[in-house]
Order: structure tokens, then sequence, then C-alpha cells
């Protein structure tokens, strides 16, 4: 007779201790980060940790500072003037803050889809090669295989195997986006940063994408921000809650959502005054 | 109502919504417990007419059930709510059917009092009216703890249920004498375990909803187990 | 009324009256250009006007009617001559009667009061020679080697000589022009090793071998040319003028015999568009008031394209610098407020600029430095196609950095960011994305830059035109392209042929017709860039957020 306890049969994935994951389970660690614009302080002692292989989601109030909290992950603050930084992110181990770091290849690790769809004004198949490109791989046959398992794995292939060039701008709002992200995994990255990757596109598209960063998440570590709380409780696996540059509350989505532990998050997820 | 937070939303359509389902539930409650107290009144007086009363008043219970319902249905399709306010209709959902059955337990009570009772009996309904007054006190403290989402009250109230309990198995046993002594007045014996029984799971539903309380205002499932 | 005013109507009509107003002059413009232009390619006809003056002398004037004007009979009044008091102005005909070696002037007024018989007789014919102009007159015949021959021969002999003709031109300037070319090198080259000290007896001897070779190959050739030269001399022509003159001329000078009078409508045609062939295709002749203008346009458009080639890349990489990489500071806003005011600075004094730094400065310099040997005469130290074309770089420069770095601006964030996302750096995604977004931009400063470049005259008489330019900037020579000789060019060609030729009457149409020949030349270079851009633009297309 086999024993199975009902516990394991409703809930399927097995859940991760947040603070206190191994070195393994963990694909960023997040430690004291501290950002300032100017003397503006955008994020506050920020200290978590990201689990591999799972979707982590950031929610808040505009302005709250979870974009910035992305945006640090692959240093795209590097382009704002006047950012600051202190504390540290580590990614294998490695603070990505080091002043030895690469940034062109912490990028191709950490990959980052925007809020916009903004595929370059190329064909279809050289928006996904983009990145492949630019690593130097030149090879026609290195190239199509790429292409082919991007776009399969961002479920666009279907769509466009045969216009593979013709202009990307010829897509719709969400095959773009889909393409973005295709071309974003073509680099086979580690992370997946994803900034409001719906917030353009229509109620439809971003269904599909939903369906997507459900499937990416077997490849790739997923952090997403969203503003659509109901989105980050259907995609993620993990939720932190933000509030003025703060980390409010940092727990497994179905927790967050249901039975939050501070007053704040209640308030923001029930739609409270704050 | 305070405790609820209910007035805070940035949505004062959401704000009202919930608390005019609050009201129906409460509605709700108050007619359950007249029922109640109607259809014991009516054994122990043996009163038809209240009886009757008692059965027509069901109808509206039921009305008011599945228009809460409905309205349940709108709250979680409209605003998707989250924590709080999720739990709050999901024990709101939980508790009017808890009430709806309280409701059914009353009528069958109200059925007993159209069975006719000799006098004989009199001890009998006296001991059931016992049982029946405390089980009504219990609802009325549950209603009052869910009025006020008081989990205090809620756990006050959920451990009332084992004295509910304790009686109820008394009443049993006394019963079951007077089967064994007089096996004539078995089938107006049996009446009055019906209405006994009708109690005792009464009180069982006042512990469920004293649970959805605990569980709405905690977030802590507290079935199966002690409400500590 | 109010309510009309309330409406907006009015301003709508305010707008489409100013935009048909612009409308209305480009045409006007056009129109006027193109018809005065075009005129002087229509064969006119050739009229034989008998005259007689209140004295009772008789005359004959033969011509074409180039212009009529009404002036005041009081004007007359002192030629005493027989008018009628009723009119108070008399209409006159200015006449072009060529024969430029019989009369002084190829132009004549006549008083139309004065005119007795007008007609248009067939037999006229207009020859057009290579100098003194056109003759206008009648064939009394056609002498083939001394002897007489019929008229009808006289086509098939133009031909030959127009055949020989071509074979001396080619002669002249590819072969003999090649041997003077290298013969100059040679003295260039020796000259360099006497300055260098380094002319050793067998260098020289090498030289002087050379130079044999060479100077062995001209006697031939010249030889060779002076043989044809006799050979176009053989034929002449015996034409009779107005005033009944005998005048022999050589078909060595005869261009076209043209029979005007006895031209059909189709005939006529033909020969418009040949004689417009022969405008665009042609060297100018008789100090440029007659044959083409070739090397004007050729130096027109190959200085506008090296002037292109040379803003271009300055200009995209100064827009790059200020946009991409200069800070945001006081500095940068400076410099873009400079180079905003740098359009603003008239034409003369880039050209003083280009004549005093480019011409005497940088060109004196690099005479010093590579072609001491050519001294005294300079090379580079002397005004020139290259130089014209960088003065005009410079000059529209602020054109093509203001119009690059709007275009970089325009560029949303997204592009940037997305690219540098997938792990580009700064300059790859400067490359790859937003420099081909930026084309149409780029080329919109270009087209700019040449419509401003390609209709500008002042600075370049100071750092590169001439009125009569003997080479092209681009030959058959090594290397090729000449950018120290100087060039002629068509806004330059209508300023000297309208205001300082010899024969300011005969110029007028001539300055009309390379007028319109500028303006079309400026019209398809910008019309090539403008294609341009579109299709970048339509490769580039951003979506429409």
């Amino acid at each position: 007779m086999i024993s199975v306890s009902p516990k394991t049969i409703l809930d399927s994935t097995t859940k991760i201790d947040l603070n206190n994951m191994s070195a393994e389970q963990k694909a960023l660690d997040i430690k004291n980060l501290d950002l300032y614009y100017g003397d503006k302080q955008a994020l506050q002692d920020i200290t978590m940790s990201i689990p591999k292989g799972q979707v982590t989601a950031f929610i808040g109030p505009s302005g709250c500072g979870k974009s910035t909290l992305l945006r640090c992950i692959n240093r795209m603050n590097d382009l704002v003037d006047h950012c600051r930084i202190e504390g540290e992110i580590n990614l294998h181990g490695e603070n990505i803050y080091n002043k030895h770091v690469d940034v062109a290849a912490l990028r191709r690790k950490v990959g980052m889809v925007f809020q916009r769809p903004n595929p370059f004004p190329k064909s279809i198949y050289e928006n996904v090669v983009y990145g492949l490109r630019i690593m130097g791989e030149n090879n026609r046959r290195v190239l199509d295989e790429a292409v082919e398992t991007a776009l399969k794995s961002a479920a666009l292939w279907n769509e466009v195997k045969d216009r593979l060039h013709d202009s990307a701008l010829g897509l719709s709002g969400g095959q773009q986006q889909r393409l973005v992200i295709a071309r974003a995994i073509a680099i086979k990255p580690e992370v997946l940063l994803l900034d409001e990757p719906t917030s353009a596109l229509d109620p439809i598209s971003t269904l599909t994408i939903e369906e997507l960063i459900n499937d990416l998440k077997k490849q790739f570590t997923v952090v997403i921000v969203t503003h659509n709380m109901q989105q980050a409780a259907r995609v993620s696996d993990q939720t932190a809650f933000m509030y003025m540059g703060e980390l409010i509350e940092y727990s497994d989505t179905n927790t967050l959502f249901t039975t939050p532990v501070k007053k704040k998050t209640e308030d923001y997820i029930t739609g409270r005054y704050g | 109502m305070d405790n609820m937070n209910i007035g805070r939303h940035i949505s004062g359509q959401f704000n009202e919504d919930l608390e005019r389902v609050i009201n129906h539930v409460m509605q709700m409650g108050g007619l359950v417990e007249k029922q109640l107290s109607d259809a014991l009144t009516s054994v122990c007086d043996a009163n038809e007419d209240l009886a009757k009363k008692v059965l027509k008043s069901d109808e509206s219970i039921n009305e008011l059930e599945v228009s809460i319902d409905d309205e349940c249905t709108r709250i979680i399709a409209k605003r998707q709510p989250a924590a709080g306010d999720l739990r709050l209709i999901m024990a709101i959902v939980k508790t009017i059917a808890d009430l709806e059955r309280i409701g059914d337990e009353a009528q069958k009570i109200a059925q007993v009092a159209l069975e006719s009772l000799t006098k004989d009996h009199k001890e009998l309904l006296l001991n059931l009216d016992n049982l029946g007054r405390r089980v009504l006190e219990y609802l009325q403290l549950t209603l009052d703890a869910f009025t006020r989402m008081d989990v205090d009250s809620a756990i006050k109230a959920h451990k009332t249920d084992d004295k509910i309990d304790r009686e109820y198995e008394a009443l049993m046993r006394q019963l079951m004498t007077y089967m064994m002594e007089d096996p004539r007045s078995i089938p107006q014996i049996m009446s009055v375990i019906w209405s006994a029984r009708a109690l005792e799971r009464i009180g069982d539903r006042c512990q469920n909803i004293c649970e959805y309380i605990i569980y709405f205002v905690k977030g802590k499932v507290v079935r199966h187990s002690s409400p500590e | 009324m109010n309510k009309w005013f309330k409406s907006g109507s009015p301003w709508i009509w305010l707008s489409a009256g100013g935009v048909s107003l612009s409308l209305i002059s480009v045409l006007g413009l056009l129109w006027l250009i193109a018809s005065r232009g075009l005129s002087y390619f229509w064969p006119a006809q050739v009229h034989q006007f008998e005259l007689m003056d209140n004295q009772g002398n008789a005359s004959t004037v033969i011509g074409e009617i180039y212009d009529r004007e009404s002036i005041p009979s009081q004007q007359l009044v002192h030629l005493n001559l027989d008018l009628d008091p009723s009119e108070e102005t008399v209409e006159r005909l200015l006449i072009k009667t060529g024969n430029r070696e019989l009369v002084s002037l190829d132009f004549r007024w006549i008083l139309v009061p004065e005119i007795t018989q007008q007609s248009t007789p067939e037999k006229l014919v207009v020859v057009e020679r290579r100098t003194n102009g056109n003759f206008y007159g009648f064939i009394e015949a056609v002498i083939q080697d001394g002897k007489s021959v019929s008229i009808d021969t006289l086509p098939s002999l133009l031909t030959r000589v127009l055949e020989l003709q071509d074979k001396i031109e080619t002669l002249q300037k590819v072969e003999i022009g090649a041997i003077n070319y290298q013969l100059e090198r040679l003295r260039l080259r020796e000259r360099k090793h006497k300055l260098q000290e380094t002319l050793t007896l067998d260098r020289a001897q090498d030289i002087a071998n050379e130079v044999a070779i060479l100077q062995a190959k001209y006697q031939v050739l010249e030889k060779r040319l002076l043989a044809l030269r006799d050979e176009t001399a053989r034929d002449q022509i015996k034409l009779r003028a107005m005033d009944d003159q005998i005048v022999t001329v050589s078909f060595a000078d005869i261009l076209k015999v043209t029979n005007n009078n006895q031209m059909n409508s189709f005939e006529k045609l033909m020969m418009f568009f040949s004689q417009i062939a022969v405008f665009v295709s042609d060297d100018p002749r008789e100090a440029n008031t007659e044959g083409g203008v070739f090397p004007a346009i050729f130096g027109t458009v190959l200085m506008v394209l090296l002037m292109t080639v040379i803003v271009s890349p300055m200009g995209v990489i100064a827009a790059i610098y200020l946009h991409e990489y200069a800070g945001n500071n006081a500095l940068t806003k400076l410099l873009r407020i400079a180079v905003i005011n740098l359009a603003g600075v008239p034409s003369i004094v880039y050209g003083v600029f280009g004549l005093g730094f480019f011409v005497y400065m940088v060109g004196g310099s690099l005479d010093q430095i590579f072609y001491p040997e050519t001294l005294p005469s300079p090379t580079f130290g002397t005004p020139g196609v290259m130089w014209s074309a960088i003065t005009l770089a410079i000059l529209t420069l602020p054109v093509v950095i203001v119009s690059t770095e709007e275009g970089l601006s325009r560029i949303p964030a997204a592009m940037r960011h997305g690219s540098l996302a997938l792990g580009a750096t700064k300059v790859e995604t400067l490359w790859r994305i937003i420099l081909p977004i930026a084309s149409p931009a780029i080329m919109t400063g270009i087209i700019l830059a040449i419509a401003r470049a390609a209709g500008e005259v002042a600075p370049l008489m100071l750092v590169g035109v001439v009125k009569m330019a003997p080479n092209l900037p681009l030959d058959g020579n090594f290397p090729f392209l000449h950018l120290d000789r100087k060039f002629m060019h068509l806004g330059f060609h209508i300023y000297d042929v309208g205001f300082q030729s010899p024969n300011v009457e005969a110029a007028r149409p001539l300055v009309y017709a390379t007028a319109l020949l500028l303006v079309t030349i400026i019209i398809s270079l910008n019309m090539t860039a403008v294609s341009i851009r579109n299709k970048l633009r339509e490769k580039y297309r951003m979506l429409e957020h």
C-alpha cells in the first residue's frame, strides 16, 4: 500500500523557507541594499534571497522602488546619473557591484524585458539573434537553431515561423512582447527580469504572457515587477511587497495573498487607504 | 464592525457592497434566531399556530441565503478580493450555509410541536426546553461574535459546544431510560430525540460559524483542531 | 460674422492662402526660368526686313526677332521720323543679326514704322560657327577641294568634317593631354630630385630618356593633328550676307547649318532637344556665351558630392559626441549654441575663412611639405575643388549636426535599454541600433546640406571656382581625381555669363537656361537623397506608441 499524505497532494510545489535557503537554492542574494538618486534614498536596506527556478514577484504602489530594485539586479541603474548604490547583490556568491565585474557579461546572465515591447526595427530573425551576434556568433546554423529554440520557448514559433524575415514591427503588441522575451532568452540567461511586461497589453495577450512565464520558470529564474496584484498572485511563487523603498513583506504567494502578516501589505492588497 | 476594516477601501462601492452583505447576514442571523426561539416555544407550549409560522418563516431565510450567495459571487467576480476581504467573503458564504441548516433544524423542532404530546411527557419537554434555551443562547453568542468579529467571544462560544454535547448525552440517556420503562411512549420519545438531535446539530453549526470567525480574523484554520 | 470667426474658418482660409501664395511663387519662378531658358533652344524663324529710313535710304536686315518693346514717340523726335502723331508709342524690334565679323554689334534695333517689307525666305540658312557666332545668309556655293559642287553635298561634307573634329578633340585632350601630363610629372620629378639633391646622373639620364620617348610620341601625334587640321580646312562654303557681301567660311569652323524657315514643327522639336543635349554635354565657347555648360555641371555635382562625403561623417560624429558622450553641462550647452549660431554666419565669411585658413595656411603648408618641387607655383596653396568642398562642408556642418542630434534624441530610450539589457556595450548599441534608426534624420541633415551647398556661390569665388577651367577635376590621368584643380560651377557661370560677358544681350537666355539647369540639378540631388531617406524611414519606422 502506498501511503500518500493529503498534504503532499494539495501542495504540489515544494515549499522553500525563504529565510533559510541553502546556497544552491539561491539564485540571487540581496544584502543590505541602499540606493540613492542624488540625495533621495530610493531603496532602504533591502535584504532578500531570490530562489532559483521560481517566479518571484515584486508588488507595491507606484514609486515604491520595485522597478528600481529590479534594475539593480542587472545594473541598468548605472545608466541613471547621480545614482549611488550601497550593499550587495550576489550572483553565484559574487557581488555584481564589484569593480571588476563586466557589466555587459552580467547583463547576458541577467536578461531583462521592459514594460513596453521594444523590438528593434529589424526582422524577427535579427531581433532574436541580436544578443548572439553581439557575442560574436555568426554561424548561420547555430543562429537558425537558436531562433527556433528561443521562439518555441517564447510560444511564438508557430505564429511567426513563416515570416521570420519580416519586420518585427508588424507583429501585434502581445507578439512583440513575446518576441522580446524570446530575444532575451536566446542568449540563455540565468535570471530573467520582467518589468511590468504586460502593462501595455490587452487581457488576452496578458494571459498568454502569464502562461509563458509559467513555462519559463522551468529553465530560468524569473523576477517580475507588476502593478497587477492578481497577476502577481497568478504567476508567482514568491511575492515581495515593497512600500516607500522598503521591503515590507516577502513570503510565498499563497500566504501573502490570503493571510499577509503586515497590516501595510493587507491594506495594499485589499485596496485600502495606506 | 470595526474589526473588519470594511470602511477603509479606496473603492466606496466595494465598502457598500460588503456592508450590505454583512447586514444581510445579520438579518438572516436574526431570522434564524427568532425561528429557533419560536420553534422552542411552540414545542413547549404545544402551540400549533406558532409552529406553522416557524415552518413558513423558513422560506424567507432560504431566499435570503440565495441572495447573499449571489452577492458574494458578484463581489468575487468583480472585486477579486484578497487577504482579509477574501477570508470575509469565504466566511460569509460558509456561515450562511450553516445558518440555513440551523433554520432547517429549527423547522424539524417545530414539526415536533405539531405531533400531539400528552401531558405525561411534560417533563421530557422541560428537559428539551432546557437544552433548547442553552443552544439558543449559544446561537445568540455566536451571532454576537460574528457581528463584532470578535475572536475572543468566538473562542468562548466555541467552547460552549462541549457543554451542549454533554447535556445532549445526558438527555439521551434520560430518554433511553424512559423508553425502557415505558415502551408505549417510544414514538413520542423518538420525536423528542429528533428534536434533541436537531438541537445538538445546531450547536455543531454554531461551532462552525465560530471557526469561520476565527479564520477570518486570524487567518488560521481551526477546524478539526482546538481553537487555541 | 462673429460666429464665422469662432468657427475657425478664417484661419483655415488664411493658412490655405499662405500655402497657395508660396506654391504660386515657386511655380511662377520655375515657369519664368523654364520659359525664358527653354526658348533659347527653340529654332527661331529667320526674317528678312526691307527698311526705308526717313532720308529714303533702303537697307536689308536679316536675323531672328529677339525682343520687342514700345517706346514713347517723344524719344524719337530727334530722328525726324515721319510718324503718325496720334500714336504715342512706337514699336521697335531687337534683331539678332549675327555675322559678327561684318558688323560691330550682332544685335540691332529697328523701328516698326521703317519696315517696308518683311519675309521669311526659305533659302535663308543659319550657320553655327566655332568663332564669331551665328551667320545668317544665303548659300552661294559649296567648294570641295577648290572646286564648286552642288549644295546637296553639304550635309555629307559637314558630317565628314565633324567626324574629323571629334578625332582632333580626342587626340588633343586624351592622348596629347596625357603626354603633357606625363612630361609635367617628369619635370616635377627632376626638380624634386634636384631639391633633395638626389639627382644622380643615372636618374637624370633616365628622365631625359623618358622625356625623349614622350617627345617622340608627341611629334607623331602633333603631325597627325596637323594633318587632321588640314583635312578639315579642305572645304569651304560661300555665303551671302544681308548686305550682299560674300563671306567664305571654312568647314573647319562650322558646327551646324540649319534651314530654320523650312523646318516643320517636328523637325523643330528634334532640333530643340538636340540643342538641349549639346548644351548639357558640350564645352563652352566664345567666353562662355555659346556652347554648353558641361564642365560647370560636372564641377557643381562633383563639388557637392565631395562636400557630402566630408560633411556627413564629421557632422554625425560631432552629433554623436554631443548627444551620447558629452555630459549634460554648461559647456555642452555652449557648444550647442555655438553650432546653431554657426549656421547663421554669412556664407562669404566662410569663403574668407576658407581662403585664409585652408588655402593659404593649410594648403601653403601642404605645398611646402609634399610638393616643394612645383613651387613657386602652388598645388594646394591655391583655390581648388577640395578647398571648396571643405569650406562648404564647414558651412553646412551645423545643419547636419542639428538634425542628427534631433534624430538621436527622438529614439526612444527603450531601444537603447533593450540593446544594453542584451549585453551590448554602448558602442555596439550605437552601431547596431541607434545609428540605423537615426539614419533618416542624418539623411535629412544631408539633404539640407546639399540644398544649401549646391546653391552657394559667394564663398566658392574665393576658394576654387573659376570662369573657365582648362581641365575637369576628374580625368583619365593618374590619380584620376585631381582635388587641387580649380573647377567651374553653374552658379558662378550664371553670374559670369549674365554680368561679366562682353555681349550681355546674347547671354541673357543663357542665364535663364543655366539657372533652370542649376535648379534641376539641385532638385534631382535632393530628390535622390529624399528617396533614400524615405526608404530608410520605411525600414526603421517606429511603431506609433
